[in-house]
């Protein structure tokens, strides 16, 4: 199931009781949308394209203590209206809730213009902001019913791809903490942490190699899970493993996360390089060519070795 | 409904308090203030702003899209006791609510702004909630006619359009004047007109500082049952002489005493 389709579904459902829910769209759709629409036609506003505007209407709604869901792909959701991010959802701490859709190399091949590798570190800037990356539908459905419950600002990253399922899957109980470890810690052992479509690649290489690795899904990464540093540090080093450009992405935010409680382990960032690619050949390919592959994450081990 | 003898003399008394405010504060945006002060006084004193006397709270809203200039609204919430007395001393002396740019978070003011371009879009988002939820509500917008620059103003403007939102009003505060100069010479915005009636939406021309006529348009505004738009003409630092279509007092400016005497009996 697409992660669109699992977030928008759970706003469908509470439709049914609660009138005061807006969904917004920038023309960006989704088969669970044209369901919403049809039911609902009187919480959908299409916005034109117009993404600027989009977020300050949801600023005027959320001011009348409605709840706002905006919804566009990753590139033009982030950047474009960043700035009406900040004076709606971020300086008036309006509870607006923006669904990404198609991080990182997502739009592939339609080159840097679709490609966002840069809205993790735009979106970590704003001020209050909470930011959720999910790795499967299942805990896309999680985030849905937090933000329907507990509106706040916050962005949610997720993927244009059909992600596998994660096992074991993401249970209430950690959707509180932010963060699932996958394997057992030890200070022999060299941590994984990534998110996202990402973090199925750390997966992987944990099954094939458990005794040598355990992984994170750090699937809210702002506000930084408080828990994670302590439960941790014991291990050997870190890999952060994203598909962003170099700078402020999410190798950033776990030494600062680190940092803020006096634990500096070796963290080693896995991202994209700095520059726009322009190659076809799909997302796998490019991940391959740009240092994402498998075979790149395991060798950055011999760093922290 | 005041008479528009009594609408002269609150607009002159606001000016004036906000005069000694900026004087002492030495910051500010008063040109932008004054254009927009007689528009602001005619909403709100002559009832286009309703106020719910019992609850202590305006019915409609005001979104002060140009915020450098939303201090203009700060006397008159003092006025209606929204902003405590002890408030607006406190202003410039000590710690207090007021600041140069309204935020939310000051009793009155419906929006935090500041930064360009965002009122109109803010506005229609509260205007359709209100629509879709039944509420008998307007909301007025007041923005520069420098916002007209900011491309979320078009697409503000078409999303109301398009949703039909008759319980919103637009007013372009026109005074002519951006930072740097004259609109016209810096990047022609003309015809103002023309180009807001393109998107189909009704347009209404006042004088900005002709109190019957502001009350007239009003009227007219709200009998038209249709998104509209006022255009007022109107005049930069409107009030005192030295300020008047002077575009340095866009920003506080060095005042010598003279001038401040000279100010002071001009809005006595």
């Amino acid at each position: 199931m697409f992660q669109r389709d699992a977030f928008i579904e759970e706003i469908t459902k509470k439709l049914h009781q609660d009138k005061s829910i807006y969904f917004l769209s920038a023309d960006l759709g989704a088969k669970a949308l044209d369901d919403l629409r049809e039911r609902f036609p009187n919480n959908f506003l299409h916005c034109g394209i117009s993404e600027q505007a989009m977020l300050d209407i949801a600023a005027g709604l959320a001011l009348e203590k409605n709840k706002v869901f905006v919804y566009a792909m990753t590139p033009f959701l982030s950047m474009r209206p960043l700035e009406q991010v900040k004076c709606g959802a971020g300086v008036m701490n309006l509870p607006i809730c923006l669904i990404s859709v198609g991080i990182g190399l997502g739009y592939a091949d339609s080159g840097p213009t679709h490609y966002s590798t840069e809205d993790f570190a735009c979106f970590r800037a704003i001020v209050g902001s909470s930011i959720y990356t999910p790795a499967d539908a299942l805990s896309t459905k999680l985030i849905a019913k937090e933000m329907l419950e507990k509106p706040k600002f916050s962005y949610i990253r997720l993927d244009r791809d059909i992600l596998p399922k994660i096992s074991p899957e993401i249970t209430y109980s950690d959707f509180n903490k932010g963060f699932k470890v996958f394997g057992k810690i030890d200070n022999k052992k060299i941590a994984l942490i990534s998110h996202g479509k990402m973090f199925h690649k750390c997966l992987e290489i944990y099954n094939k190699e458990p005794n040598k690795f355990f992984c994170v899904d750090i699937f809210r990464s702002k506000p930084f899970p408080e828990d994670l540093p302590n439960k941790i540090s014991s291990c050997k080093g870190i890999i952060v493993v994203d598909e962003q450009s170099p700078s402020g992405n999410l190798s950033s935010c776990i030494f600062e996360g680190f940092s803020h409680q006096n634990l500096f382990p070796k963290i080693i960032s896995k991202s994209l390089p700095e520059k726009y690619l322009f190659e076809n050949g799909g997302r796998d390919f490019l991940l391959n060519k740009y240092g994402l592959s498998n075979d790149d994450i395991i060798a950055a081990t011999k760093k922290i070795i | 409904m005041k008479k528009i003898n009594d609408l002269k003399n609150l607009a002159k008394k606001y000016r004036r308090d906000l005069f000694e405010k900026i004087i002492i504060l030495k910051q500010g945006h008063l040109g932008s203030i004054f254009s927009m002060m007689d528009i602001v006084v005619t909403l709100y004193h002559c009832s286009f702003v309703r106020f719910d006397e019992k609850n202590k709270t305006f019915l409609d809203k005001v979104l002060i899209s140009k915020g450098h200039a939303t201090a203009a609204l700060y006397p008159i919430m003092k006025d209606f006791d929204l902003i405590p007395e002890k408030e607006w001393n406190n202003w410039g002396h000590k710690h207090s609510l007021l600041r140069i740019f309204g935020n939310n978070s000051i009793p009155g003011i419906d929006v935090t702004s500041g930064s360009m371009g965002h009122g109109i879009g803010v506005g229609a988002g509260m205007a359709i909630s209100f629509k879709r939820t039944g509420k008998n509500k307007k909301v007025f917008v007041i923005i520069s006619e420098g916002e007209l620059y900011e491309g979320s103003t078009w697409e503000a403007l078409l999303f109301a359009k398009h949703y039909k939102l008759d319980n919103l009003t637009v007013i372009i505060d026109i005074n002519t004047l951006i930072v740097l100069g004259k609109t016209k010479d810096c990047l022609n915005l003309d015809p103002i007109r023309d180009k807001i009636a393109g998107l189909g939406i009704k347009t209404l021309e006042v004088d900005g500082h002709n109190l019957s006529d502001l009350i007239s348009t009003f009227e007219t505004s709200k009998k038209l049952g249709e998104l509209n738009c006022i255009l007022a003409k109107t005049v930069k630092g409107k009030g005192i002489k030295i300020m008047e279509n002077e575009r340095r007092w866009h920003y506080y400016n060095l005042i010598s005493e003279k001038e401040i005497q000279q100010a002071r009996k001009e809005l006595t």
